[in-house]
C-alpha cells in the first residue's frame, strides 16, 4: 500500500485532481480554503495507492487549523510521494512551496496545472528546464479540462522509493551555513529531514528549536555569524534565499507575451469592490439568489411537486395501493399520513433548493466570494470580526455543517471561535421550506422575507460578536486581513453540477433517515392519546405536549400548539418544521391544495407580526443536530457548545419578542402587556452590546498560531 | 512610504516589512519579499487589494501601513 498526497498552494486545482483520480466529488470552488480537512480516496486502477486530498498552504508554515491539518499530514512521514499542484500562471509563488517540499527528502512530483489558461495568455513555459532546476519530474496538466494526467499518474507511481537530487536553492554563504547545523545535527534526525532541520533552525523556527534544545548551543554561534554577513535575520534570508532562486528559474524557462493588458478580473473588481457599489451589489446577488429559489423558478417547481406529484399521485395512489393489498389501517395511516405526507412536504420543496444550490455554486465557482470577504472586512472589523469570517456565513446559505467547519480558515484564535458559534444564525437551505411556507401563507409570497431574514442573520452574528467576546473576555483587535483574490472565472458546468446534485442528494437522503424518524414520531404522538387508543389530533398526546409547551412561546405572539411542536421538532433538523405541519394538517383531512395548508398555516397566527416572529425565532435559534455536533468539533468542548447553543436560543427568544410587541404596537396593534418587558428586553440587549470589556488587561495578545 | 500611501495603479517595490509577528512571516511566505514588485490594484477605505508576483492578494490597512515601498 502506497500513499500519495496532494500538496499545492489554496486554490491551485487540489480537489479537482483529486476528484478525477479516485472518482470522489469533493467540494470545488474558486476561492482559497475550500478543502478544510483531509480527505483519502483509492486511486483509479491502482487499487493499492490511496490519494490524500488537503487542505492548500502557502508554505510549511501553518497560520490556521487547517493548514496545521496539511502541515501535520505532511510531516507525519508516512508518505511515499507528494503530488506537488502548483498553478502554472503563477509560478514565481506557487514554486516557493515547492523549494520547501524539496528539502523534504520526500520524492516530489510537479503537476503544472492550470495549463490550459497559461497556454490561453499566451506563456511558454519550458518543462525540462523547470524539471531540471527542481530536480525532480514536472508535468504540465490541467485538472478541469483532463488534460495529462496519465503522465501524471505515471510519472508519480515510478517516483515512489526513488531518491531525488536536492537542489541547492541558496547562495553559497547560506549553503555553507546550513552545511554547518547539518553536521550539528547529524544522527538526531533521519537523513532525509537533516537539510529540512537546519533550515528550519536557520529561520529561528521555535518549534524546531525545541527539539533541538540541546545542539543550540553549537548552532546559534553559526546562525549569527550568517545574520551577521548578511546583515538580516536568518527568517528573511531563508525566504528571501528561495524566491530568489525561483524568479532566476522563472526566468530561464518562463517565456511570458509582453503585451501589459488590464485584465478582466481587474476590471471586475473595479465594480464589485467599488466603495459606493460595493453593498448594493452584494445586497443585489443575494435578493436575485432568493427571488429565484424561493419566489420563481424554484416556487413554481415545488408548486408542481406539491400538486401534481404529492396530492394528486403519490398520497392518494400509495393508499389506494396498500388498501388494495390488504394491509393493516393503522400501518396505511402510518405510511399514508405519517411519513408520504410528511417526507413529501420536504422533499416538495426540493426543487426550490435546486435552484439555491445551483445558483450558490456559481457564486462558489466565479471567484466573487473572496471578494464579498474583502469587501466585508471593513464592516466587519468595526465589531471585532475580520471579513474572513464571512466565508463560513456564505457557506452556511446552503449548510451549517460546511459553513461551521469553514471557519477553520480564520487565523484568529478567538474570531475563529466566534464564527463557529454564530454562523448558523444564517438561514441555510433546510430552513427555506420554513421562509417559503411562511411567506405564502402569511404575506403573499413576498420576495423580501427571505433576505430580511439573511441580513438579521448577519446582523446578529455581528451583535453576538461583540457581546460573546465580552462575555468570555476576548479583547484586542481582530487579526489583520490577508486573502488572496482568485482570477475570476466562467463557472465550469461539471463542477456546478456536481456541487448542486451532491447538496440535492444530501437533503433527500436526510429525508429518508432522520425526517422519516422524526415523521414517524409525530404521526404516532399525533394519532393516539395516551391511553393508546386512535384520536383525533386534537385530542392525541401530541397536543396535550404542545399545550403544555406553548406558553413558553406564547409571550412572542403564537401560543399556537401546532407551530409549537413544529418549533421543538425543528431543533432536531428544520426540516421538521415543514414536515410537522403537513403531517398535523394532513390528518386534518384538509390538504388537498397547498393554498389550504396557506390558510392553516396562516390561521395559527394571530397576526403577521405574529408570523414573523415565528420565523424570527425559527431561524435564530440552536440549528439541527448535525451543526450543533459541527460546533462540537470546532470548539472543541461541549461546555463552549453548550455557551453556543444557549446564546443561540436566548437571542432567538428575545428577538422574537422584541419584534412581536414592537411589531404589534407599530401595526396599530396597540399596546400589549408585555411591551413594557419587551423594552427592558431590549434595554438589556443593548446593555450587552455597549457595556465596557468587563476586565481589559486579560488576554491582549496577538494573532495566535496553533500548531 | 508605505503601501498605504500608494496610488491606485501605481507599482513600487517592497523596501521592508516592518513588525516581527507572524502576518509578517504570512506576508513574506505570500511573495511579499525585499525587492518584489507590488502594484494597486484598488484601495475600499483603507484596506487594498495588491498585485504581487502575479497574484493579487487583499490586505487591510493595518498590514498595508507596514509595508515599506520606494
Ligand atoms: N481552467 C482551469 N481551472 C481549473 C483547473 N483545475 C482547477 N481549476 C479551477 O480552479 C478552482 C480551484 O479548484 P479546487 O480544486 O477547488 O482547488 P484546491 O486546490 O482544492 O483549493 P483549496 O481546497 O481551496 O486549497 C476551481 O474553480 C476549479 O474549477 C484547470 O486545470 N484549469
Ligand atoms: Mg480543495
Amino acid at each position: 500500500m502506497s500513499e500519495i498526497a496532494l500538496v499545492g498552494n489554496p486554490n491551485s486545482g487540489k480537489t479537482t485532481l483529486f476528484n478525477y483520480l479516485t472518482g470522489s466529488s469533493q467540494k470545488v470552488g474558486n476561492w482559497p480554503g475550500v478543502t478544510v480537512d483531509k480527505k483519502a480516496g483509492r486511486l483509479k486502477g491502482h487499487p493499492n495507492v490511496s490519494v490524500v486530498d488537503l487542505p492548500g498552504i502557502y508554505s510549511l508554515s501553518p497560520y490556521s487549523p487547517e493548514e496545521v491539518i496539511a502541515r501535520d499530514y505532511i510531516m507525519g512521514g508516512n508518505l511515499d510521494a507528494v503530488i506537488n499542484i502548483v498553478d502554472a500562471t503563477n509560478l514565481e509563488r506557487n514554486l516557493y512551496l515547492t523549494t520547501q517540499l524539496r528539502d523534504m527528502g520526500v520524492p516530489v512530483v510537479v503537476a503544472l496545472n492550470m495549463i490550459d489558461v497559461s497556454r490561453s495568455k499566451g506563456e511558454e513555459i519550458d518543462v525540462k528546464e523547470l524539471s531540471k532546476w527542481l530536480g525532480c519530474p514536472v508535468v504540465p496538466i490541467s485538472a478541469l479540462k483532463r488534460e495529462g494526467l496519465d503522465d501524471l499518474v505515471g510519472e508519480t507511481i515510478r517516483a515512489i522509493g526513488t531518491e531525488q537530487p536536492v537542489p541547492k536553492v541558496f547562495q553559497p554563504k547560506v549553503e555553507e551555513a546550513i552545511s554547518a547545523v547539518s553536521a550539528v545535527l547529524a544522527g538526531s534526525e533521519p537523513d532525509g529531514l537533516l537539510r529540512w532541520s537546519s533550515v528550519k533552525l536557520i529561520e529561528g523556527d521555535e518549534a524546531e528549536r525545541e527539539i533541538h534544545a540541546d545542539d543550540l548551543a553549537e548552532i546559534d554561534p553559526i546562525v549569527s555569524s550568517l545574520e551577521a554577513a548578511m546583515d538580516e535575520d536568518g527568517e528573511t534570508i531563508i525566504i528571501d534565499g528561495r524566491y530568489n532562486h525561483i524568479a532566476a528559474m522563472v526566468a530561464v524557462s518562463v517565456k511570458k507575451p509582453d503585451v501589459e493588458v488590464v485584465t478582466l478580473s481587474d476590471k471586475i473588481d473595479a465594480v464589485v469592490t467599488n466603495r459606493w457599489l460595493a453593498l448594493p451589489i452584494f445586497f443585489a446577488v443575494m435578493f436575485v439568489v432568493y427571488y429565484l429559489s424561493i419566489t420563481t423558478i424554484g416556487g413554481w417547481g415545488t408548486d408542481w411537486v406539491n400538486e401534481a406529484v404529492f396530492e394528486e399521485w403519490a398520497i392518494p395512489g400509495a393508499e389506494q395501493w396498500l388498501t388494495d393489498m390488504g394491509v393493516n389501517d393503522m400501518l396505511v395511516s402510518l405510511i399514508v399520513d405519517g411519513l408520504i405526507t410528511g417526507v413529501g412536504a420536504v422533499l416538495g420543496f426540493l426543487p426550490q433548493m435546486l435552484v439555491m444550490f445551483l445558483l450558490l455554486a456559481i457564486l462558489e465557482d466565479s471567484g466573487y466570494m473572496a471578494r464579498v470577504a474583502f469587501v466585508m472586512d471593513r464592516i466587519f472589523r468595526r465589531f471585532g470580526l475580520s471579513g474572513k469570517s464571512f466565508i463560513p456565513i456564505l457557506i452556511t446559505t446552503g449548510c451549517g455543517v460546511p459553513g461551521i467547519m469553514a471557519s477553520r480558515t480564520i487565523e484568529d484564535d478567538r474570531d475563529r471561535r466566534i464564527t463557529a458559534m454564530t454562523c448558523s444564525f444564517m438561514p441555510c437551505a433546510a430552513k427555506l421550506p420554513v421562509i417559503a411556507l411562511i411567506a405564502g401563507a402569511i404575506f403573499n409570497e413576498s420576495p423580501w422575507i427571505a433576505p430580511s431574514l439573511y441580513f438579521i442573520g448577519i446582523f446578529a452574528i455581528l451583535f453576538s460578536g461583540v457581546v460573546l467576546k465580552k462575555i468570555q473576555g476576548f479583547v484586542g483587535t481582530p487579526a489583520p486581513f490577508i486573502m488572496e483574490m482568485p482570477a475570476y472565472h466562467m463557472p465550469n458546468a461539471r463542477t456546478v453540477a456536481i456541487s448542486s446534485l451532491d447538496r440535492l442528494f444530501h437533503f433527500v437522503k436526510k429525508a429518508g433517515t432522520i425526517i422519516i424518524l422524526a415523521c414517524a414520531l409525530v404521526w404516532f404522538l399525533s394519532a393516539y392519546n395516551w391511553s393508546m387508543a386512535a384520536v383525533d389530533v386534537a385530542d392525541s398526546m401530541l397536543a396535550d405536549i404542545g399545550h403544555a409547551v406553548s406558553v413558553i412561546f406564547a409571550p412572542l405572539g403564537w401560543d399556537n400548539w401546532m407551530a409549537t411542536v413544529a418549533t421543538v421538532t425543528g431543533l432536531i433538523a428544520k426540516e421538521n418544521v415543514v414536515s410537522t405541519f403537513g403531517i398535523l394538517f394532513g390528518l386534518e383531512e384538509v390538504s388537498e391544495a397547498g393554498d389550504e395548508i396557506w390558510a392553516n398555516v396562516a390561521g395559527m397566527f394571530s397576526s403577521g407580526v405574529a408570523g414573523y416572529s415565528f420565523l424570527l425565532f425559527n431561524m435564530l435559534c440552536a440549528p439541527c443536530f448535525a451543526a450543533i455536533g459541527a460546533m462540537r468539533r470546532e470548539l472543541g468542548t461541549w461546555k463552549d457548545t453548550a455557551l453556543a447553543v444557549g446564546w443561540q436560543c436566548g437571542l432567538a427568544y428575545a428577538a422574537a419578542f422584541v419584534f412581536y410587541h414592537f411589531g404589534t404596537l407599530a401595526t396599530g396593534g396597540g399596546l400589549t402587556i408585555g411591551f413594557p418587558f419587551a423594552v427592558a428586553v431590549l434595554a438589556l440587549l443593548i446593555w450587552l452590546f455597549a457595556r465596557p470589556m468587563p476586565n481589559p488587561e486579560a488576554g491582549a495578545d496577538e494573532g495566535v498560531v496553533p500548531s | 512610504m508605505t503601501l498605504s500611501f500608494a496610488n491606485v495603479g501605481e507599482t513600487g517595490s517592497i523596501r521592508k516589512i516592518l513588525g516581527d509577528d507572524s502576518s509578517r512571516k504570512k506576508l513574506m511566505d505570500m511573495g511579499f519579499v525585499e525587492g518584489a514588485e507590488v502594484r494597486v490594484v484598488c484601495r475600499v477605505s483603507g484596506n487594498l487589494i495588491v498585485e504581487v508576483k502575479g497574484v493579487r492578494i487583499a490586505i487591510d490597512g493595518s498590514l498595508a501601513n507596514r509595508i515599506i515601498v520606494g
